[in-house]
């Protein structure tokens, strides 16, 4: 919401708009009851900014032409020569407009007051009691520029005819579109004399003081537009005659406010609703207003800019927190469902232990007792067992007897047991002497004292045996003795070797034989069987 | 601006001013807490993944082990039964041979049962959960007929009583005179009387 309030010598409108709309307009006396009836009103907008448009004729208006200088310097020579050519006002202004095309360059400088202050006096004393934030005083003379831009209104010399609350008429004088002069004509209207002949008459004046002051060349031509409401334009217009260095172009308000967008459309000629409409589409900047005036409406703002950085801060704050809070909050929901698949999975596992036979050991041991049995007892050869298929093969040789088994378990294949050599009766009168072949020579198996567990994967067994033959048969005892082994050798996981035959005949042995008279018709040979059988692997 | 940066601009706008502070101090308060709420729950949620995991780990050693005693929970039972898990009792051992060598009228029975050791595996195989002990027994006997030793150590390694492998036999003949009632037939023998022992620690299911 803002508030405008159009101040004339006569009148002051208040208009309030809202969303670029003027929403309320009321008018009151510049005197007595109106003032007072204003400052009640004002009483009710009083924290809604508020900006102020004068349309006054002590409004004064100079064209001036100062160095181009940088920006400071600039400030501090209009300053200095505002207040020379004001000294009485604090409202003035100084309005750049471009620069000389010739010469030096000069920057071109419109000066613009209002003259007399009490004017603005009463009405600023009491926007300051009451704490109204005033954003600026702006002239109405110079802000109409603004409407022949947006009416495309551009001519070279084009003067602006427009009414003011209090029947007055402002005629501003534009020069490529920059303000050069302006005045304010109260409309007090002769006898027999229409407001079109005044306007023409006024018109004509200001043309020719106009062209007194050399603003025109041969050829120029003024062109003057009216603004005015549908009920007065036939009053006007008839009135209004054109000629070769003015021309009269009368623009309908109505019109005007449907192009400019203000609705409702003014009710008469007079122009602060247009001015207030079109300061809603292209705000200006202050043109009277010091620092001190506006100081309500300096601290509003900083105040709302400190709210609005508050909010924003907060606001950022959040934003940020929720956007670093989003993967945590998902996160979250992950981690809930991984706790409920946790709890899920650790169900089942005791819903298993529960199940699990228990013999009051670990599993583990009962995993490495049942191993340790299967692996190293379960199958773990016995001597029965390794004997009885031998006892069968040796029931085909009946006149075969063993005298000794050395029998092992081992993991060795080349372990041999520790075997002490029998002696037999009816010895052979021929015999192999010297260094024997020991069959429980180096391979022997003495009885360590921590001897380690072997798995049994073969057994060994040293067997020796007597076999009876005619005397001097060695070669049938021998036969026989090799027959023995290929039989049980022909066992399934046997395998025989013969370690000792009947008789040694083998070169590197010496050999002595003992023959008498009276030998006995038989003899006994002695032998020695090695018989490995190795363990059936688990299919 | 410069009204605004005077005492009495400063002064008026003092509300504004502490609730821009408040503002900041609780942004700043919303950002640090979310930031250290964000890296918790991404702790937390690596917590989980990780408890995740060591859950699917236990569940599955649980099958495994459940898989695993279903096929070797009768064989436990069967030791279990056999003592292998009850430690040496001696006198069983003790009565055990002196059943057997009335059994099998062994004329003569001598052993020997060295201390308990822990047994040594060829290849050095452990057990983690169980200690392997072992006695080591030597036996010297005599009798009649050879059938009457190798049915004494039959049994001896069939007893439903612990477990007694024999891994060394030597058996030989005896000389004796004719028509006389004397041993003719002697074996050594040497095996290991193995028990089982839970080691300290090893995890109870």
């Amino acid at each position: 919401m803002k508030h405008f309030i159009y101040l004339t010598n006569t009148r002051v409108v208040s208009l309030v708009s809202q969303r670029r709309h003027i929403v309320a307009r009321r008018e009151f006396a510049v005197s007595g009851a109106g003032a007072a009836a204003f400052e009640m009103y004002l009483a009710n907008l009083k924290d809604v900014p508020t900006h102020l448009f004068t349309d006054l004729a002590e409004e004064d208006f100079r064209l001036d032409t100062i160095p181009h200088v940088g920006a400071r310097d600039r400030e501090a020579i209009l300053a200095r020569k505002l207040a020379q050519i004001f000294r009485n006002t604090p409202y003035r202004h100084a309005l750049l407009q471009g620069r000389e095309p010739e010469g030096r360059r000069d920057d071109r400088v419109f000066y613009t007051a209002i003259t007399n202050p009490e004017l603005l006096r009463p009405w600023l004393e009491m926007m300051e009691k009451m704490r109204v934030p005033l954003a600026g005083i702006y002239s109405a003379a110079v802000f109409s520029a603004v409407l022949l831009e947006e009416l495309d209104l551009l001519f070279a010399h084009a003067m602006l005819v427009t009414f003011t609350p209090g029947d007055a008429m402002r005629q501003s004088y534009f020069r490529d579109r920059e303000i050069k002069f302006s005045r304010l004509t109260p409309i007090d209207l002769e006898e027999g004399q229409s407001l079109g002949t005044m306007i023409a008459e006024e018109t004509t004046r200001t043309w020719q003081y106009l062209d007194s002051l050399r603003n025109f060349g041969p050829d120029d031509r003024l062109e003057v537009c009216i603004l005015v409401h549908p009920s007065e334009r036939r009053l006007v217009e008839p009135e209004l005659r054109d000629f070769a260095q003015l021309q009269y172009r009368v623009l309908d308000i109505e019109q005007v406010a449907l192009k400019l967008g203000l609705k409702p459309t003014p009710l008469d000629s007079t122009a602060e609703e247009v001015m207030v409409h079109l300061f809603l589409l292209r705000r200006a900047e202050n043109h009277f207003a010091a620092e001190e005036v506006r100081r309500h409406s300096i601290l509003r703002g900083a105040r709302m800019a400190l709210g609005a950085a508050a909010g924003l801060v907060l606001a950022a704050s959040i934003g940020w927190a929720g956007w670093n809070l989003a993967p945590a909050l998902k996160a979250t929901e992950a981690e809930l469902r991984t706790a409920a698949q946790v709890n899920a999975l650790d169900r089942e596992q005791n819903e298993i232990i529960k199940s699990l036979p228990s013999f009051g050991v670990g599993g583990t041991t009962m995993r490495d007792a049942v191993a340790f049995y299967n692996t190293a007892i379960r199958g773990f050869p016995t001597l029965p067992e390794f004997l009885a298929p031998i006892s069968e093969a040796l029931r085909g040789h009946p006149s075969m007897r063993l005298t000794q088994i050395a029998w092992i378990a081992t993991d060795d294949a080349k372990a041999t047991p520790k075997l002490t050599r029998s002696q037999g009766k009816d010895a052979p009168p021929v015999r192999a002497v010297g260094k024997s072949s020991d069959p429980a020579g180096p391979a022997a198996q003495e009885d360590p004292p921590n001897p380690p567990f072997s798995g049994g994967r073969y057994q060994v067994a040293l067997l020796e045996g007597s076999l009876r033959v005619n005397a001097s048969d060695f070669r049938g005892a021998t036969a026989e003795v090799e027959r023995l082994a290929e039989d049980i050798a022909r066992l399934t996981g046997f395998r025989a070797d013969v370690v000792e035959g009947p008789l040694d005949v083998s070169p590197t042995k010496q050999l002595q034989g003992r023959l008498t008279e009276r030998a006995p018709a038989t003899m006994e040979t002695r032998f020695v069987l090695r018989v490995v059988r190795q363990k059936e692997v688990a299919q | 601006m410069t009204q605004v940066f005077t005492r009495s601009g400063l002064f008026a706008l003092r509300t504004q001013i502490i609730l821009l502070a408040a503002a900041i101090a609780a942004g700043a308060a919303v950002v640090l807490g979310s930031r250290l709420y964000a890296d918790k729950e991404r702790r937390e949620s690596a917590d989980a993944g990780q408890r995740l995991q060591e859950a699917r780990g236990r569940l599955d050693s649980a099958r495994r082990e459940r898989d695993l005693l279903a096929q070797s929970s009768d064989v436990f039972r069967a030791l279990t039964e056999r003592g292998l898990l009850h430690g040496e009792q001696r006198m069983d051992l003790v009565e055990l041979v002196n059943l057997l060598r009335s059994r099998h009228q062994l004329a003569a029975l001598d052993y020997d049962i060295a201390p308990q050791r822990p047994l040594q595996f060829a290849g050095g195989r452990y057990f983690a959960s169980i200690d392997v002990l072992a006695s080591r027994v030597k036996l010297r006997a005599r009798a009649l007929h050879e059938g009457d030793l190798l049915g004494f150590i039959d049994d001896l390694t069939r007893t439903p009583q612990g477990f007694y492998p024999v891994d060394k036999c030597v058996i030989r003949r005896v000389e004796a005179a004719a028509d006389t009632i004397q041993p003719r037939v002697e074996a050594e023998c040497t095996l290991e009387w193995v028990t089982l022992r839970e080691k300290r620690g090893a995890a109870r299911g």
